[in-house]
């Protein structure tokens, strides 16, 4: 099953996928072409709808590493970061037997928003680096898929898989986060580094007072703020996959409409759906 | 007949003509629109103007302003100081200034904040304001970017948004590869750079990961992806599609990812043993020593004369203290219209501040008479400037309040300055303004 023998289209009868299908070795290399074209179009869309949905839902936790608190933070990012893997994995799991849904979800994700945030943040706003970088959902996504594949049933994904890929959000991104949290004096007070990152490159539109951050009485939970928040967003990703793997379901029908203006175009009624 | 003709015949008919007369064309208007946008691009403001007047003229007024310098070079400090005051008559459509940020209005960030006080207290994070109350501030910068900008201190208001204080331009020489912020934690870490601390972790961790997703969507991809499994699935030859060796796989990146994942954050724990969450909490600031209100001042009628461009005011002002007091200056909106016959108010504006703020034709007092002790009398100021319209401020006709706000400076026999608010109506007239008085 090597590449030579799925893209030369002699050989491409030699795959048992091939010779299931029933593919002719022409048909197997047109199949393939349109593999790739798929693929690229896919990776391009979704990077373009997934950055628009993540940004508007979890934009600033995800743009500043002053907004990365151990509440709001690991809530609000995986919740918003399950919906369209679970919708993409509804499709390519029921129709392909595809495993890769969630990866590729957020792989285009992350792309689009290194790209945002190397054109846009740093060098048209000159932010530093060391504000702007993004979360990390790869983690979670590769245990969600693998969790799929293993069980090959949603529910069980949505009970096991979205659980992990709400736990695992925050120990992830805590290898680059921790450095960001040392403490730091500065002018007689104490603060943290990601605090003093955010205080000294100004936003000249997104003040201190504007970040939700570590508000509310989770904080005195016997200062383990991170975990509870990491449990609770894995229960919400359980559910909030379970509505995106319908989500994935209600736009993968097809549905033949009637055309009402087939009159006026030539079409007699039975040409009309 | 084209097939015969030579290149010279094709560009002299009469099409060709045309298209090439269309492209010089082209190409001369491109080359405007680069120039304008060139010109655009090194003014380097960024909207102050466009707020709305009721923005600028009634919610903070700041004055005092000094820049310590105007040509730096990258790492070099600029410090910024001068007073705000919150004003007494603040739009009843904005919350009033419980929760504010001090900071800079600039074109991103080229300037670092290095520190910021208000009333010599450290202001890391958000405070609250008194209106009616004033305020001193401090903000010490440092040049990251070269280039040229405008630079404001600015106080972003929570329900009001950023409201900018006068701006002075800065010029800003060298690369920013020189910029460095080295900083010092309190577990003696040295952080050579705070502009790309922790990036080397960050790109390393992100790149092992990518290339992890990568291998992982490529083991599906070198096999036939879509219409053969489709096919194959549909003739219930599942079996096919996922093999032991995918099983295998998947089991290794499941285990793998969370070995992995918790082997990272159980080094980051061990290298990092203290940390501290963000911190969320608000700078607690008192206003100023409040002085004693030295003038009372009562708006008997206030006209905006559209084509004069021109506020004319009626006040009657009366003096509470026991000095002789006389008008110097009108503050509004960042303006300052100065009384040219007052020499107070005119040694008050330093020789290095920003001229395109200070009207030229300055404040004129009718009867610009002192103002004994006790005495209350009426005055007509006439601050007529072109720069009402240059800085968009004519568009107060236009406020869904029409109210007008600034502070009126007066001065004793000795050069003390003694601040009255003044804010009332304020009606527009689109014909002679005079004939309304």
């Amino acid at each position: 099953m090597s590449m030579s023998s799925t893209t030369a289209g002699g050989a491409a009868a030699e795959d048992p996928v091939i010779a299931a299908a029933g593919l002719t070795p022409a048909g197997a290399k047109v199949s393939r072409n349109f593999d790739w074209v798929i693929v690229l179009i896919a990776l391009f869309l979704v990077t373009g709808a997934f950055h628009l949905h993540y940004m508007l839902l979890a934009g600033d936790w995800d743009f500043w590493v002053d907004w990365k608190d151990r509440q709001f933070w690991p809530t609000v990012a995986p919740a918003a970061a399950i919906c369209f893997p679970a919708a993409v994995q509804y499709f390519l799991w029921t129709f392909f037997r595809v495993p890769f849904g969630a990866t590729l979800c957020i792989v285009a994700l992350m792309l689009g928003e290194w790209i945002n945030r190397v054109l846009g943040f740093h060098l048209w706003a000159r932010f530093p680096y060391a504000l702007i970088w993004p979360s990390l959902l790869i983690p979670s996504a590769l245990f969600l898929d693998a969790v799929l594949l293993l069980t090959r049933n949603w529910l069980l994904t949505a009970i096991f898989g979205a659980w992990g890929f709400g736990l695992l959000f925050y120990p992830s991104n805590w290898v680059m986060l921790a450095a960001y949290h040392l403490p730091v004096e500065h002018m007689g007070q104490t603060t943290s580094v990601a605090d003093m990152v955010g205080y000294t490159f100004p936003r000249s539109a997104t003040p201190e007072y504007l970040r939700f951050i570590e508000r509310g009485t989770l904080r005195t939970f016997g200062g383990h703020s991170s975990a509870v928040s990491a449990f609770f967003s894995a229960f919400l990703c359980m559910v909030i996959y379970i509505g995106w793997w319908f989500m994935g379901w209600a736009f993968s029908k097809m549905i033949w409409v009637a055309n009402p203006l087939a009159s006026y175009m030539g079409l007699k009624n039975s040409q009309q759906s | 007949m084209m097939k015969n003709s030579t290149p010279s015949d094709r560009t002299n008919s009469k099409p060709w003509s045309i298209l090439i007369a269309g492209m010089k064309a082209a190409t001369v208007a491109l080359s405007l629109a680069a120039g304008v946008v060139g010109l655009a691009s090194s003014a380097q403001a960024h909207g102050e103007r466009n707020q709305e007047p009721f923005l600028r003229m009634r919610t903070l007024h700041w004055y005092d302003l000094k820049w310590s310098a105007s040509k730096l070079k990258v790492n070099d400090e600029l410090v910024v100081t001068g007073r705000v005051r919150a004003f007494e008559d603040w739009p009843n459509n904005l919350p009033h200034p419980m929760s504010v940020f001090l900071s800079t209005a600039g074109p991103g960030s080229v300037m670092a904040k290095k520190e910021s006080y208000v009333n010599e207290m450290p202001v890391l994070q958000s405070f609250g304001m008194v209106n009616g109350r004033e305020y001193e501030f401090k903000l010490v910068l440092q040049a990251r970017y070269p280039g040229r900008y405008h630079i404001h201190p600015s106080l972003l208001v929570n329900g009001a948004g950023p409201l900018a204080g006068p701006g002075s331009w800065v010029e800003v020489s060298g690369s920013v590869d020189d910029f460095v912020y080295p900083l010092k934690t309190l577990t003696g870490e040295t952080i050579p750079n705070l502009a790309t601390y922790g990036m080397g972790t960050v790109l390393a961790w992100q790149g092992l990961w990518g290339f992890i997703a990568l291998a992982w969507m490529l083991w599906w991809l070198r096999r036939p992806l879509l219409m053969p499994r489709h096919l194959a699935l549909l003739r219930g030859r599942e079996d096919l599609l996922i093999t032991k060796a995918d099983k295998v796989v998947a089991g290794v990146i499941a285990v793998g990812t969370i070995a992995l994942v918790y082997g990272g954050a159980h080094w980051a724990e061990k290298k990092y043993p203290m940390t501290l969450p963000l911190q969320g909490g608000r700078a607690v600031v008192d206003p100023l020593p409040e002085a004693a209100r030295s003038v009372d001042v009562k708006v008997v009628r206030a006209v905006y004369d559209v084509p004069g461009r021109s506020m004319r005011m009626t006040l009657e002002l009366k003096n509470n203290s026991d000095n002789v007091l006389t008008v110097g200056e009108f503050t509004t909106a960042n303006l300052r219209f100065v009384n040219k016959a007052n020499s107070a108010a005119m040694a008050a504006v330093p020789a290095d501040y920003p001229s395109d703020i200070v009207p030229r034709s300055g404040l004129v007092v009718e009867g610009d008479k002192p103002l004994a002790p006790g005495e209350t009398a009426r005055v007509t100021l006439d601050a007529t400037d072109a720069i009402w319209e240059l800085e968009r401020l004519s568009a107060l006709i236009t406020d869904p309040d029409n109210r007008f706000g600034g502070l009126l400076f007066l001065y004793d026999d000795k050069g003390t300055r003694h601040i009255s608010p003044v804010y009332g109506a304020i009606v527009p007239h689109f014909t002679d303004a005079n004939s309304h008085f």
